[in-house]
């Protein structure tokens, strides 16, 4: 698993308290923050000007809910996954918006760490082999892509 | 006889000549026919138009016309301009056909009064089987007419007022699931605010004892997270999985330890319990399996933590054992994580048993169904 190379990771999420809690999960599982946007707006900037390997998404940020067209942009322009991590998880259309997958808020630091290492495998070893998060949903087309049930 | 309606009401009952039945007053078909209380009119199809040869004072009285102005003359003049068209369809239709007809149409008298008519009609043929006439009686049945009208409205107002009704409570009980979604929505965001606080302040703190209590609040903590990312994701948002929740707890608990020689074993029924009281049991749960994994294998000892739910009659019964070294008196009584479980057990009014010895612990908590809730009456019904 340590001998994957790390991954470059996008945050859009609208708290800061929060934000910044998640970059230090990040950090300290071994990867590396690329930006911290807040709104879709900034958040489009960031994809345009970074190669991220997976963007984690909230729905809900400063200028609404807006995280979807986020995903859409990312999913257009980029070849980054993305990961929401939403309060409001049935927000989230049945096709996922192309996204990988959903983790739902509240998670735990263990939830997002083993997020982190599942995509961390989906990405640069395709399939994965870490049992799957507690409280992330995975994207049907990712599930299939990858021969998960 | 000519087709026009005469003036003359001298020749009125030579008209009964074209009866062809047995002539004169004394005829006791035709007496009771012009006698009787029932409207009646004779008309004749194998004249042009098929006109009135016969109306009797019933019919002129029911009408309001002279006997001169209908004779001769098609029945339609009855029709006005809230006569169903439908209605005067199937009339005709009727007389083409030569079928008999009985219907309910709106006529109108000489002064434009409109009464409901109920009307019968009927072809009279020869015994060769041509017809020679159409009889037609009609009934006034104005008053019972109008309170079929009346039904039917008071019918339709009062489907309009459920409708409206059912339009309103829908409305309301869709605004209180927002709401409620909206208030979820609060409280998983605070949820995760707290734990992001304890972690950053635990980030800053160099004192492994107090690392170690921010730690078990974050578990805490996180426990109640997990409650509510259960909560409200089914739409009975009165009632809450517990299976679900300990499966998650407990993979999460085992994961974070880091502990590769600790495994979980579940057996989880199908349980289910009020969503007030989620949050207290979900508490007692991580306690039991936090203090597992951190007392039970010590020293490098390997071991599985188990977890068992089940709902045996009228009660529900959470277990929580290991297979470790037996934990000593001074745990179980001492720590704050034990006085926690006792607190929420009183809430729950539940029973917590301990039995520890050299193979391992087990604690069992039994705790009555509550018999208020909605589901229980129901299924007591």
């Amino acid at each position: 698993m340590s001998n994957l190379a790390p991954l470059k990771v996008l945050i859009v999420e609208d708290e800061a308290l929060l934000a910044m809690e998640l970059e230090s999960l990040i950090a300290e599982a071994g990867h590396e923050v690329v930006g911290w946007a807040t709104s879709s707006a900034q958040a489009r900037k960031f994809v345009d000007q970074t190669d991220a390997d997976l963007a984690f998404v909230d729905i809900h940020l400063s200028d609404g809910p807006t995280g979807l067209d986020v995903a859409a942009y990312i999913k257009a322009e980029k070849p980054t996954i993305v990961v929401f991590l939403t309060a409001n998880s049935k927000r989230v259309p049945d096709d996922f918006a192309g996204a990988c997958g959903v983790m739902s808020k509240p998670y735990t630091v263990n939830g997002l760490v083993g997020c982190l290492r599942f995509v961390q495998e989906g990405i640069r070893k395709p399939p994965p082999i870490a049992s799957r998060p507690v409280g992330f949903a995975l994207a049907p087309s990712y599930a299939s892509q990858w021969g998960l049930g | 006889m000519n087709d026009k309606p005469t003036k003359s009401s001298a020749h009125d009952w030579h008209m009964t000549d074209d009866l062809h039945a047995p002539q004169g007053k004394a005829d006791p078909f035709a007496a009771a026919m012009r006698a009787t209380r029932m409207a009646m009119i004779i008309t004749d199809p194998k004249k042009p138009d098929n006109p009135i040869i016969f109306a009797n004072d019933a019919f002129l009285r029911l009408t309001g016309y002279e006997r001169s102005e209908v004779v001769g003359s098609n029945c339609r003049f009855l029709q006005g301009k809230d006569t169903d068209p439908d209605a005067v369809a199937a009339l005709r239709k009727a007389v083409e056909k030569r079928k008999n007809i009985n219907i309910d149409i709106l006529n109108y008298r000489k002064d434009g009064k409109p009464f409901w008519n109920a009307l019968y009609l009927s072809p009279v043929s020869d015994e060769q089987g041509n017809l020679q006439y159409f009889f037609g009686s009609q009934l006034d049945v104005t008053n019972r007419k109008s309170s079929e009208l009346h039904a039917e409205a008071e019918r339709e107002r009062f489907e309009r007022a459920v409708k409206e009704r059912t339009r309103e409570l829908e409305d309301a009980l869709e605004a209180r699931t927002m709401l409620l979604h909206e208030v979820d929505h609060r409280v998983k965001n605070n949820l995760q605010m707290i734990s992001s606080l304890i972690l950053m302040q635990s980030r800053n703190i160099q004192d492994e004892g107090v690392k170690n209590s921010l730690r078990s609040m974050l578990e805490r903590v996180e426990a109640l997270s997990t409650v509510h990312r259960r909560l409200y994701q089914t739409d009975d948002v009165t009632h809450f999985d517990v299976g679900d929740f300990v499966r998650d707890l407990v993979r999460d608990l085992v994961a974070a330890s880091g502990r590769d020689d600790i495994e979980a074993a579940f057996q989880l029924g199908e349980v289910e319990i009020p969503a007030q009281q989620a949050a207290p049991v979900a508490l007692i749960v991580n306690e039991l399996v936090t203090n597992a994994i951190k007392h039970a294998f010590v020293d490098g000892r390997p071991g599985t933590v188990g977890v068992k739910v089940a709902k045996p009659d009228g009660h529900y019964r959470f277990e929580v054992n290991d297979n470790g070294a037996g934990m000593p008196p001074d745990i179980r009584s001492g720590s704050f994580g034990t006085t926690l479980v006792r607190a929420l057990a009183r809430q729950l009014e539940a029973k917590v048993s301990w039995e520890s010895n050299g193979d391992g612990t087990k604690v069992v908590v039994t705790m009555p169904v509550e018999k208020g809730s909605p589901k229980e009456k129901a299924e007591r019904l």
